[in-house]
Protein backbone atom coordinates (compact mmCIF):
# COMPACT_ATOMS: atom_id res chain seq x y z
CA UNK A 1 0.00 0.00 0.00
CA UNK A 2 3.16 2.16 0.84
CA UNK A 3 4.25 2.21 -2.22
CA UNK A 4 1.30 3.45 -4.50
CA UNK A 5 1.53 6.54 -5.94
CA UNK A 6 -0.01 9.05 -4.76
CA UNK A 7 -2.21 10.03 -7.91
CA UNK A 8 -2.22 7.38 -10.44
CA UNK A 9 -4.26 8.07 -14.01
CA UNK A 10 -4.66 5.62 -16.29
CA UNK A 11 -5.65 5.14 -19.96
CA UNK A 12 -8.09 8.35 -18.51
CA UNK A 13 -10.93 9.29 -21.46
CA UNK A 14 -13.31 11.63 -20.38
CA UNK A 15 -16.14 12.65 -23.48
CA UNK A 16 -19.33 15.08 -22.48
CA UNK A 17 -22.23 14.89 -24.65
CA UNK A 18 -23.54 17.39 -26.64
CA UNK A 19 -26.75 18.61 -25.69
CA UNK A 20 -30.00 17.34 -28.31
CA UNK A 21 -27.51 16.07 -30.27
CA UNK A 22 -25.48 12.84 -30.36
CA UNK A 23 -21.91 13.66 -30.51
CA UNK A 24 -19.70 13.99 -27.61
CA UNK A 25 -16.76 16.10 -26.88
CA UNK A 26 -13.56 14.66 -25.90
CA UNK A 27 -12.50 16.15 -22.81
CA UNK A 28 -9.99 14.14 -21.89
CA UNK A 29 -8.23 11.61 -24.37
CA UNK A 30 -6.43 8.80 -22.91
CA UNK A 31 -4.08 10.63 -20.28
CA UNK A 32 -1.72 8.51 -18.24
CA UNK A 33 -0.06 10.31 -15.12
CA UNK A 34 1.64 9.75 -12.04
CA UNK A 35 2.53 11.79 -9.59
CA UNK A 36 4.91 9.89 -7.13
CA UNK A 37 4.55 10.50 -3.08
CA UNK A 38 5.88 14.14 -1.76
CA UNK A 39 6.34 15.76 -4.94
CA UNK A 40 5.13 18.97 -6.48
CA UNK A 41 3.66 18.21 -9.51
CA UNK A 42 2.08 21.03 -12.11
CA UNK A 43 -0.34 20.35 -14.39
CA UNK A 44 -0.15 22.82 -17.11
CA UNK A 45 -1.99 23.36 -20.18
CA UNK A 46 -4.22 26.31 -21.92
CA UNK A 47 -7.39 27.14 -21.15
CA UNK A 48 -10.45 23.97 -22.30
CA UNK A 49 -6.98 21.84 -22.02
CA UNK A 50 -8.55 19.22 -19.40
CA UNK A 51 -6.68 20.13 -16.56
CA UNK A 52 -9.44 20.96 -14.46
CA UNK A 53 -11.96 17.97 -15.75
CA UNK A 54 -8.41 15.77 -14.98
CA UNK A 55 -8.74 17.27 -11.30
CA UNK A 56 -12.01 16.57 -10.73
CA UNK A 57 -12.20 12.88 -12.47
CA UNK A 58 -9.28 12.39 -9.49
CA UNK A 59 -11.38 14.35 -6.62
CA UNK A 60 -14.43 12.34 -8.03
CA UNK A 61 -16.46 15.08 -8.93
CA UNK A 62 -16.83 13.81 -12.31
CA UNK A 63 -16.79 10.52 -13.50
CA UNK A 64 -14.50 9.43 -16.39
CA UNK A 65 -15.63 7.57 -19.55
CA UNK A 66 -13.34 5.29 -19.72
CA UNK A 67 -9.86 4.46 -17.74
CA UNK A 68 -9.24 4.99 -14.12
CA UNK A 69 -7.81 7.75 -11.39
CA UNK A 70 -6.73 6.97 -7.95
CA UNK A 71 -5.27 8.47 -5.00
CA UNK A 72 -2.87 6.40 -2.87
CA UNK A 73 -4.16 3.21 -4.60
CA UNK A 74 -8.05 4.21 -4.05
CA UNK A 75 -10.27 4.54 -6.82
CA UNK A 76 -10.98 8.17 -6.70
CA UNK A 77 -15.22 7.31 -6.66
CA UNK A 78 -14.79 5.83 -3.42
CA UNK A 79 -15.47 8.76 -0.59
CA UNK A 80 -12.65 7.40 1.48
CA UNK A 81 -9.88 7.88 -1.54
CA UNK A 82 -10.14 11.85 -0.24
CA UNK A 83 -9.59 11.06 3.65
CA UNK A 84 -6.14 12.42 3.09
CA UNK A 85 -6.97 15.50 0.27
CA UNK A 86 -7.35 18.89 0.35
CA UNK A 87 -8.79 20.81 -2.94
CA UNK A 88 -8.50 24.26 -3.49
CA UNK A 89 -10.60 24.93 -6.08
CA UNK A 90 -9.73 27.64 -9.34
CA UNK A 91 -11.51 31.65 -8.02
CA UNK A 92 -12.51 29.76 -4.69
CA UNK A 93 -16.27 30.84 -3.65
CA UNK A 94 -17.11 30.29 0.15
CA UNK A 95 -20.43 30.76 2.24
CA UNK A 96 -20.26 34.67 2.71
CA UNK A 97 -22.42 34.51 5.29
CA UNK A 98 -19.91 32.41 7.52
CA UNK A 99 -16.95 34.25 9.06
CA UNK A 100 -13.11 32.83 8.54
CA UNK A 101 -12.94 30.81 12.16
CA UNK A 102 -16.73 29.30 11.04
CA UNK A 103 -15.52 28.69 7.64
CA UNK A 104 -13.32 26.38 8.82
CA UNK A 105 -14.82 24.94 11.71
CA UNK A 106 -17.71 23.94 8.65
CA UNK A 107 -14.69 21.84 6.52
CA UNK A 108 -13.17 20.55 9.95
CA UNK A 109 -16.49 19.18 10.82
CA UNK A 110 -16.69 17.30 7.00
CA UNK A 111 -13.72 16.13 7.65
CA UNK A 112 -14.45 14.75 11.17
CA UNK A 113 -12.51 16.63 13.27
CA UNK A 114 -14.21 18.16 16.18
CA UNK A 115 -13.52 19.65 19.95
CA UNK A 116 -10.42 20.92 20.89
CA UNK A 117 -8.54 19.36 17.96
CA UNK A 118 -10.16 21.38 15.61
CA UNK A 119 -10.15 24.15 17.69
CA UNK A 120 -6.43 24.06 18.07
CA UNK A 121 -6.18 23.17 13.46
CA UNK A 122 -8.11 26.48 13.02
CA UNK A 123 -5.91 28.55 15.11
CA UNK A 124 -2.84 27.48 14.01
CA UNK A 125 -4.22 27.50 10.22
CA UNK A 126 -5.75 31.23 10.50
CA UNK A 127 -2.07 31.88 11.69
CA UNK A 128 -0.46 30.25 8.76
CA UNK A 129 -2.38 31.53 6.05
CA UNK A 130 -2.35 35.28 8.21
CA UNK A 131 -5.79 35.76 8.86
CA UNK A 132 -6.14 35.55 12.52
CA UNK A 133 -6.87 39.45 12.74
CA UNK A 134 -9.85 38.51 10.11
CA UNK A 135 -10.55 35.47 11.89
CA UNK A 136 -13.99 37.10 13.32
CA UNK A 137 -15.10 38.70 9.59
CA UNK A 138 -18.13 37.92 7.44
CA UNK A 139 -16.21 36.33 3.91
CA UNK A 140 -18.86 38.91 2.62
CA UNK A 141 -15.98 41.03 3.55
CA UNK A 142 -13.13 39.30 2.52
CA UNK A 143 -10.66 40.78 -0.38
CA UNK A 144 -9.60 38.52 -3.52
CA UNK A 145 -6.34 37.62 -1.76
CA UNK A 146 -8.19 36.98 1.63
CA UNK A 147 -10.51 34.55 0.31
CA UNK A 148 -7.48 32.48 -1.60
CA UNK A 149 -6.16 32.10 1.58
CA UNK A 150 -8.80 31.00 3.45
CA UNK A 151 -9.47 28.64 0.40
CA UNK A 152 -5.93 27.02 1.58
CA UNK A 153 -6.81 27.21 4.83
CA UNK A 154 -9.48 24.75 4.56
CA UNK A 155 -7.94 22.90 1.84
CA UNK A 156 -5.58 22.30 4.76
CA UNK A 157 -7.78 21.42 7.68
CA UNK A 158 -7.37 17.49 7.68
CA UNK A 159 -3.78 18.00 7.54
CA UNK A 160 -3.65 16.22 4.04
CA UNK A 161 -0.99 14.10 2.48
CA UNK A 162 -2.12 15.22 -0.90
CA UNK A 163 -3.25 18.74 -1.86
CA UNK A 164 -4.66 19.49 -4.75
CA UNK A 165 -4.81 23.29 -6.13
CA UNK A 166 -6.38 24.47 -9.33
CA UNK A 167 -4.77 27.98 -10.61
CA UNK A 168 -3.72 28.88 -6.86
CA UNK A 169 -2.58 32.26 -7.17
CA UNK A 170 -5.08 33.12 -9.97
CA UNK A 171 -5.97 36.65 -9.79
CA UNK A 172 -3.89 37.43 -6.13
CA UNK A 173 -1.33 40.25 -5.83
CA UNK A 174 2.69 39.61 -6.14
CA UNK A 175 3.07 39.35 -1.92
CA UNK A 176 0.22 37.05 -1.80
CA UNK A 177 1.27 34.58 -5.06
CA UNK A 178 4.62 34.41 -3.31
CA UNK A 179 3.00 33.29 0.10
CA UNK A 180 0.90 30.71 -1.40
CA UNK A 181 4.59 29.30 -3.75
CA UNK A 182 6.36 29.55 0.09
CA UNK A 183 3.38 27.21 0.95
CA UNK A 184 3.33 24.72 -1.57
CA UNK A 185 7.57 24.92 -1.03
CA UNK A 186 6.64 24.35 2.84
CA UNK A 187 4.13 21.66 2.39
CA UNK A 188 6.82 19.54 0.09
CA UNK A 189 9.55 20.03 2.83
CA UNK A 190 6.74 18.35 5.01
CA UNK A 191 6.32 15.54 2.94
CA UNK A 192 3.06 16.47 1.24
CA UNK A 193 2.10 16.15 -2.34
CA UNK A 194 0.92 19.01 -4.16
CA UNK A 195 -0.80 18.54 -7.43
CA UNK A 196 -1.78 21.93 -9.11
CA UNK A 197 -2.87 23.14 -12.06
CA UNK A 198 -1.72 26.96 -13.74
CA UNK A 199 -0.73 28.67 -16.38
CA UNK A 200 1.55 30.79 -15.00
CA UNK A 201 4.26 29.15 -16.12
CA UNK A 202 7.35 30.78 -14.29
CA UNK A 203 5.50 29.83 -10.65
CA UNK A 204 5.08 26.34 -11.78
CA UNK A 205 8.76 26.45 -12.67
CA UNK A 206 9.60 27.77 -9.47
CA UNK A 207 8.26 25.03 -7.40
CA UNK A 208 7.05 21.95 -8.98
CA UNK A 209 9.29 18.70 -9.26
CA UNK A 210 7.91 17.59 -12.68
CA UNK A 211 5.33 18.78 -15.12
CA UNK A 212 2.72 17.27 -17.35
CA UNK A 213 1.36 19.12 -20.08
CA UNK A 214 -1.88 18.61 -21.34
CA UNK A 215 -3.16 20.20 -24.86
CA UNK A 216 -6.45 19.44 -26.00
CA UNK A 217 -7.04 16.45 -24.01
CA UNK A 218 -3.99 14.71 -24.61
CA UNK A 219 -0.76 14.82 -22.20
CA UNK A 220 1.86 15.52 -24.94
CA UNK A 221 4.72 16.03 -22.64
CA UNK A 222 5.67 15.07 -19.03
CA UNK A 223 8.75 14.67 -17.14
CA UNK A 224 11.47 16.20 -14.31
CA UNK A 225 11.51 20.20 -15.23
CA UNK A 226 15.09 20.00 -15.38
CA UNK A 227 15.11 17.62 -17.80
CA UNK A 228 12.59 18.78 -20.13
CA UNK A 229 13.72 22.29 -20.24
CA UNK A 230 17.51 21.05 -20.34
CA UNK A 231 19.30 22.54 -23.56
CA UNK A 232 21.64 19.11 -24.17
CA UNK A 233 24.08 21.24 -26.11
CA UNK A 234 24.31 24.67 -24.03
CA UNK A 235 26.34 25.12 -20.28
CA UNK A 236 25.46 28.62 -18.69
CA UNK A 237 28.09 29.70 -16.70
CA UNK A 238 26.72 32.54 -13.82
CA UNK A 239 29.84 34.65 -12.80
CA UNK A 240 29.99 37.44 -9.58
CA UNK A 241 33.18 40.10 -9.69
CA UNK A 242 34.48 39.10 -13.02
CA UNK A 243 36.68 41.99 -14.33
CA UNK A 244 36.74 42.45 -18.17
CA UNK A 245 39.49 40.58 -18.38
CA UNK A 246 38.06 37.24 -16.91
CA UNK A 247 35.18 37.47 -19.23
CA UNK A 248 37.70 37.90 -22.20
CA UNK A 249 39.81 35.03 -21.14
CA UNK A 250 36.70 33.07 -20.85
CA UNK A 251 35.37 33.92 -24.81
CA UNK A 252 38.67 33.50 -26.03
CA UNK A 253 39.06 29.71 -24.08
CA UNK A 254 35.64 28.83 -25.48
CA UNK A 255 36.90 29.93 -29.26
CA UNK A 256 39.64 28.00 -28.79
CA UNK A 257 38.13 24.70 -28.11
CA UNK A 258 35.55 25.30 -31.35
CA UNK A 259 32.50 26.36 -28.88
CA UNK A 260 30.03 28.93 -29.87
CA UNK A 261 29.79 32.00 -27.24
CA UNK A 262 25.70 32.26 -27.65
CA UNK A 263 25.01 35.26 -24.88
CA UNK A 264 26.51 37.12 -22.53
CA UNK A 265 24.32 39.68 -20.34
CA UNK A 266 24.24 41.58 -17.63
CA UNK A 267 22.13 39.29 -14.89
CA UNK A 268 18.83 40.64 -13.75
CA UNK A 269 16.56 39.87 -10.99
CA UNK A 270 13.27 38.98 -11.88
CA UNK A 271 10.24 41.07 -12.04
CA UNK A 272 8.69 39.93 -8.98
CA UNK A 273 11.50 40.17 -6.85
CA UNK A 274 11.95 43.45 -7.78
CA UNK A 275 8.13 44.63 -7.16
CA UNK A 276 8.44 42.99 -3.86
CA UNK A 277 11.56 44.73 -2.71
CA UNK A 278 9.83 48.12 -3.80
CA UNK A 279 6.64 47.54 -2.21
CA UNK A 280 9.17 46.47 0.81
CA UNK A 281 7.15 42.84 1.53
CA UNK B 1 -24.25 12.07 10.80
CA UNK B 2 -21.82 14.88 12.36
CA UNK B 3 -21.24 15.95 8.26
CA UNK B 4 -24.74 15.55 7.66
CA UNK B 5 -25.46 17.77 11.09
CA UNK B 6 -22.99 20.09 10.01
CA UNK B 7 -24.07 20.67 6.50
CA UNK B 8 -27.93 20.87 7.46
CA UNK B 9 -26.56 23.29 10.66
CA UNK B 10 -24.99 25.43 7.74
CA UNK B 11 -27.67 25.87 5.31
CA UNK B 12 -30.34 26.46 8.20
CA UNK B 13 -27.74 29.40 9.07
CA UNK B 14 -27.69 30.34 5.25
CA UNK B 15 -31.62 29.87 4.98
CA UNK B 16 -31.97 32.30 8.47
CA UNK B 17 -29.16 35.32 7.15
CA UNK B 18 -31.63 34.99 3.58
CA UNK B 19 -34.37 37.07 5.22
CA UNK B 20 -36.88 34.46 4.71
CA UNK B 21 -38.30 35.28 8.31
CA UNK B 22 -40.40 38.10 6.07
CA UNK B 23 -42.80 35.55 5.42
CA UNK B 24 -43.66 34.95 9.50
CA UNK B 25 -44.03 39.31 9.24
CA UNK B 26 -46.83 38.63 6.13
CA UNK B 27 -48.08 36.24 8.80
CA UNK B 28 -48.82 38.59 11.86
CA UNK B 29 -49.99 41.31 9.47
CA UNK B 30 -52.31 39.13 7.81
CA UNK B 31 -53.36 38.07 11.72
CA UNK B 32 -53.76 41.47 12.89
CA UNK B 33 -55.24 42.81 9.99
CA UNK B 34 -58.28 39.60 9.77
CA UNK B 35 -58.99 40.84 13.63
CA UNK B 36 -59.51 43.94 12.36
CA UNK B 37 -63.12 42.69 10.57
CA UNK B 38 -63.78 40.21 13.41
CA UNK B 39 -66.20 42.36 15.75
CA UNK B 40 -68.83 41.53 13.22
CA UNK B 41 -69.29 38.22 13.43
CA UNK B 42 -70.88 35.96 15.93
CA UNK B 43 -68.13 34.56 19.27
CA UNK B 44 -68.41 30.82 17.49
CA UNK B 45 -67.75 32.63 13.92
CA UNK B 46 -64.82 35.14 15.06
CA UNK B 47 -62.66 32.14 16.55
CA UNK B 48 -63.30 29.83 13.66
CA UNK B 49 -62.71 32.73 11.13
CA UNK B 50 -59.32 33.64 13.06
CA UNK B 51 -58.41 29.61 12.55
CA UNK B 52 -59.27 29.60 9.16
CA UNK B 53 -56.92 32.56 8.18
CA UNK B 54 -54.19 31.60 10.06
CA UNK B 55 -54.25 27.95 9.80
CA UNK B 56 -54.82 28.71 6.04
CA UNK B 57 -51.88 31.32 5.18
CA UNK B 58 -49.55 29.33 7.47
CA UNK B 59 -49.84 26.52 4.95
CA UNK B 60 -49.45 28.69 2.11
CA UNK B 61 -46.25 30.18 3.63
CA UNK B 62 -44.75 26.84 4.77
CA UNK B 63 -45.67 25.70 0.95
CA UNK B 64 -44.23 28.94 -0.62
CA UNK B 65 -41.09 28.84 2.29
CA UNK B 66 -40.66 25.07 1.43
CA UNK B 67 -40.31 25.46 -2.38
CA UNK B 68 -38.33 28.99 -2.63
CA UNK B 69 -35.69 27.82 -0.05
CA UNK B 70 -35.09 24.68 -1.12
CA UNK B 71 -34.85 25.38 -5.16
CA UNK B 72 -31.93 27.04 -4.76
CA UNK B 73 -29.72 25.52 -2.47
CA UNK B 74 -28.17 22.84 -4.29
CA UNK B 75 -28.11 24.69 -8.33
CA UNK B 76 -26.56 27.51 -5.95
CA UNK B 77 -23.82 25.26 -4.60
CA UNK B 78 -22.77 23.95 -7.93
CA UNK B 79 -23.02 27.39 -9.21
CA UNK B 80 -20.67 28.84 -6.99
CA UNK B 81 -18.45 25.78 -6.50
CA UNK B 82 -19.03 25.62 -3.10
CA UNK B 83 -20.61 21.79 -3.89
CA UNK B 84 -16.90 20.97 -5.41
CA UNK B 85 -14.79 22.01 -2.02
CA UNK B 86 -17.50 20.34 0.28
CA UNK B 87 -17.61 17.01 -2.21
CA UNK B 88 -13.77 17.33 -2.30
CA UNK B 89 -14.00 16.17 1.44
CA UNK B 90 -15.00 12.67 2.08
CA UNK B 91 -18.44 13.70 2.20
CA UNK B 92 -20.42 10.90 0.48
CA UNK B 93 -23.39 12.97 -1.14
CA UNK B 94 -26.02 10.59 0.21
CA UNK B 95 -25.05 13.04 3.33
CA UNK B 96 -24.56 16.33 1.35
CA UNK B 97 -28.27 15.96 0.50
CA UNK B 98 -29.77 14.49 3.49
CA UNK B 99 -28.18 18.04 5.28
CA UNK B 100 -29.30 19.80 2.68
CA UNK B 101 -33.25 18.83 3.44
CA UNK B 102 -32.51 18.71 7.06
CA UNK B 103 -31.17 21.93 6.74
CA UNK B 104 -35.03 23.36 5.37
CA UNK B 105 -36.55 21.18 7.49
CA UNK B 106 -35.43 23.07 10.45
CA UNK B 107 -35.92 26.59 8.79
CA UNK B 108 -39.96 24.88 8.56
CA UNK B 109 -40.11 23.50 12.08
CA UNK B 110 -38.64 27.29 13.08
CA UNK B 111 -41.09 29.31 11.10
CA UNK B 112 -43.93 27.38 11.58
CA UNK B 113 -43.41 27.52 15.45
CA UNK B 114 -42.72 31.04 15.04
CA UNK B 115 -46.14 31.40 13.34
CA UNK B 116 -47.98 28.66 16.07
CA UNK B 117 -47.06 30.95 18.88
CA UNK B 118 -48.25 34.07 17.39
CA UNK B 119 -51.51 32.55 16.54
CA UNK B 120 -51.81 30.72 19.71
CA UNK B 121 -51.76 33.40 21.36
CA UNK B 122 -53.94 35.37 19.43
CA UNK B 123 -56.31 32.86 19.24
CA UNK B 124 -56.07 32.41 23.52
CA UNK B 125 -56.40 36.19 24.08
CA UNK B 126 -59.46 36.00 21.77
CA UNK B 127 -60.64 33.11 23.69
CA UNK B 128 -60.42 34.16 26.88
CA UNK B 129 -61.61 38.26 25.45
CA UNK B 130 -64.66 36.23 23.89
CA UNK B 131 -65.40 34.74 27.26
CA UNK B 132 -65.52 37.53 28.98
CA UNK B 133 -67.88 39.17 26.62
CA UNK B 134 -70.59 36.12 26.69
CA UNK B 135 -70.37 36.51 30.93
CA UNK B 136 -70.96 39.85 30.44
CA UNK B 137 -73.82 39.18 27.95
CA UNK B 138 -75.48 36.44 29.18
CA UNK B 139 -75.45 37.79 33.10
CA UNK B 140 -78.44 38.02 33.40
CA UNK B 141 -80.00 35.22 31.56
CA UNK B 142 -80.42 31.87 32.78
CA UNK B 143 -77.54 29.38 33.93
CA UNK B 144 -78.34 26.61 30.77
CA UNK B 145 -77.45 29.80 28.35
CA UNK B 146 -74.47 31.12 29.62
CA UNK B 147 -73.06 27.48 29.63
CA UNK B 148 -74.04 26.90 26.33
CA UNK B 149 -71.93 30.42 25.11
CA UNK B 150 -68.99 29.55 27.31
CA UNK B 151 -69.24 25.89 25.92
CA UNK B 152 -69.88 27.36 22.37
CA UNK B 153 -66.50 29.69 22.48
CA UNK B 154 -64.18 27.01 24.45
CA UNK B 155 -65.34 24.88 21.42
CA UNK B 156 -63.71 26.82 18.74
CA UNK B 157 -61.03 27.83 20.74
CA UNK B 158 -57.26 26.45 21.14
CA UNK B 159 -57.66 22.90 21.27
CA UNK B 160 -54.97 20.04 20.42
CA UNK B 161 -56.37 19.27 16.91
CA UNK B 162 -54.77 22.98 15.96
CA UNK B 163 -51.54 21.37 17.06
CA UNK B 164 -52.01 18.30 14.97
CA UNK B 165 -53.47 20.43 11.89
CA UNK B 166 -50.27 21.99 12.16
CA UNK B 167 -48.39 18.95 11.76
CA UNK B 168 -49.83 18.08 9.36
CA UNK B 169 -48.99 21.26 7.36
CA UNK B 170 -45.22 20.59 8.39
CA UNK B 171 -45.41 17.26 6.77
CA UNK B 172 -47.01 18.49 3.58
CA UNK B 173 -44.31 21.35 3.02
CA UNK B 174 -41.39 18.64 4.05
CA UNK B 175 -43.15 16.64 0.94
CA UNK B 176 -42.64 20.10 -0.99
CA UNK B 177 -39.31 20.08 0.20
CA UNK B 178 -37.99 16.58 -0.74
CA UNK B 179 -39.93 16.70 -4.17
CA UNK B 180 -38.18 20.27 -4.79
CA UNK B 181 -34.69 18.66 -3.46
CA UNK B 182 -35.66 16.02 -6.33
CA UNK B 183 -36.47 18.49 -9.03
CA UNK B 184 -33.43 20.58 -8.27
CA UNK B 185 -30.93 17.67 -9.63
CA UNK B 186 -32.08 17.50 -13.05
CA UNK B 187 -33.09 21.12 -13.32
CA UNK B 188 -31.01 23.73 -15.11
CA UNK B 189 -32.44 26.30 -13.58
CA UNK B 190 -34.35 27.97 -10.75
CA UNK B 191 -37.37 28.92 -12.32
CA UNK B 192 -37.55 25.56 -13.79
CA UNK B 193 -37.48 24.37 -10.73
CA UNK B 194 -40.16 26.68 -8.98
CA UNK B 195 -42.12 26.42 -12.28
CA UNK B 196 -42.27 22.86 -12.40
CA UNK B 197 -43.31 22.66 -8.47
CA UNK B 198 -45.95 25.24 -9.00
CA UNK B 199 -47.65 22.22 -11.08
CA UNK B 200 -46.69 19.69 -8.41
CA UNK B 201 -48.40 21.78 -5.81
CA UNK B 202 -51.64 22.10 -8.12
CA UNK B 203 -51.73 18.49 -9.19
CA UNK B 204 -50.61 17.38 -5.68
CA UNK B 205 -54.00 18.57 -4.33
CA UNK B 206 -55.86 16.55 -7.29
CA UNK B 207 -54.14 13.45 -6.97
CA UNK B 208 -56.56 11.92 -5.09
CA UNK B 209 -59.00 12.52 -7.44
CA UNK B 210 -56.51 11.22 -9.75
CA UNK B 211 -55.86 8.23 -8.11
CA UNK B 212 -59.85 6.92 -7.62
CA UNK B 213 -60.40 7.24 -11.17
CA UNK B 214 -58.06 5.12 -11.99
CA UNK B 215 -58.28 2.73 -9.14
CA UNK B 216 -62.31 2.87 -9.94
CA UNK B 217 -61.05 1.25 -13.72
CA UNK B 218 -63.85 2.86 -15.70
CA UNK B 219 -64.00 2.82 -19.32
CA UNK B 220 -61.84 5.48 -20.37
CA UNK B 221 -59.71 4.72 -22.90
CA UNK B 222 -55.83 3.87 -22.19
CA UNK B 223 -54.54 7.23 -22.76
CA UNK B 224 -56.83 8.19 -19.79
CA UNK B 225 -55.77 5.26 -17.78
CA UNK B 226 -52.15 5.67 -18.02
CA UNK B 227 -52.33 9.89 -17.59
CA UNK B 228 -53.96 8.54 -14.24
CA UNK B 229 -51.93 6.40 -13.65
CA UNK B 230 -49.08 8.74 -13.93
CA UNK B 231 -50.78 11.44 -11.59
CA UNK B 232 -51.25 8.99 -9.13
CA UNK B 233 -47.95 7.30 -8.93
CA UNK B 234 -45.38 10.07 -9.21
CA UNK B 235 -47.46 13.16 -7.56
CA UNK B 236 -47.67 13.30 -3.73
CA UNK B 237 -51.39 13.27 -2.18
CA UNK B 238 -50.87 16.60 -0.88
CA UNK B 239 -54.66 16.72 0.01
CA UNK B 240 -54.29 14.33 2.14
CA UNK B 241 -52.33 16.76 4.70
CA UNK B 242 -55.28 19.54 4.12
CA UNK B 243 -57.03 18.73 7.98
CA UNK B 244 -57.44 22.71 8.00
CA UNK B 245 -61.31 22.79 7.54
CA UNK B 246 -62.08 19.59 9.37
CA UNK B 247 -60.12 21.04 12.23
CA UNK B 248 -61.87 25.17 11.80
CA UNK B 249 -65.34 23.10 11.32
CA UNK B 250 -64.58 21.64 14.72
CA UNK B 251 -64.16 17.97 14.46
CA UNK B 252 -62.03 16.29 16.11
CA UNK B 253 -58.56 14.94 14.44
CA UNK B 254 -58.43 11.34 15.73
CA UNK B 255 -55.38 10.43 16.84
CA UNK B 256 -55.21 7.14 13.81
CA UNK B 257 -55.75 9.62 10.93
CA UNK B 258 -53.47 12.16 12.15
CA UNK B 259 -50.65 8.54 12.64
CA UNK B 260 -51.82 7.51 9.39
CA UNK B 261 -51.40 10.90 7.43
CA UNK B 262 -47.97 11.60 9.34
CA UNK B 263 -46.77 7.99 8.28
CA UNK B 264 -47.66 8.93 4.72
CA UNK B 265 -45.75 12.20 4.74
CA UNK B 266 -42.49 10.47 5.95
CA UNK B 267 -43.12 7.46 3.16
CA UNK B 268 -43.17 10.34 0.41
CA UNK B 269 -40.18 12.67 2.01
CA UNK B 270 -37.96 8.76 1.92
CA UNK B 271 -39.28 8.47 -1.60
CA UNK B 272 -38.60 11.76 -3.13
CA UNK B 273 -35.62 11.91 -1.14
CA UNK B 274 -33.80 8.39 -1.85
CA UNK B 275 -34.72 9.54 -5.54
CA UNK B 276 -32.88 12.59 -5.18
CA UNK B 277 -29.94 10.89 -4.02
CA UNK B 278 -29.89 8.58 -6.91
CA UNK B 279 -30.02 11.73 -9.35
CA UNK B 280 -27.44 13.66 -7.30
CA UNK B 281 -25.04 10.33 -7.48
CA UNK B 282 -25.06 10.54 -11.05
CA UNK B 283 -24.88 14.42 -11.04
CA UNK B 284 -21.65 15.70 -12.49
CA UNK B 285 -20.53 18.50 -11.03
Amino acid sequence: MTAEPAVAVRGLTKRFPVPFTRRLISAVEDVDLTVNRGEVYGLLGPNGSGKSTTLKIILGLVWPTSGSAKIFGRDSGEVHSRDSVGFLPENPYFYKFLTGTETLRFFGKLCGLHGEQLHQRIIDLLDLVGLTNAREQRLATYSKGMLQRIGLAQALINDPQLVVLDEPTAGVDPAGSRDIRDLIVDLRKRGVTVLLSSHLLGQVQEVCDRVGILANGKLVREGKLEELLAIENQTELVLENASEDLVKRVQELARDANARLVAQRRSTTTLERFFLDATDE
Amino acid sequence: MRRTLAIASNTLTDLTRQRVFYFILIFALILIGSSVFMSRFSFQQELQILKDISLGTMSILTSLLAILATARLIPQDIEDRTAYTILAKPVPRYQYVLGKLLGVLGLLVISLFIMSALFFAMLYTREQTLLSEAMRQYATAPREQLEDALRTVRAAGLKIDIAQAIGLLFMKASVLAATTLLVTTFATTNIFTVITMVFVYFIGHLQEIAREYWLQQTGNGWFTHLFLALVALIFPDLQAFNRVDQVVAGHALSLGIFTQTTLLGCFYIAVYTTLAVVMFYGKEL
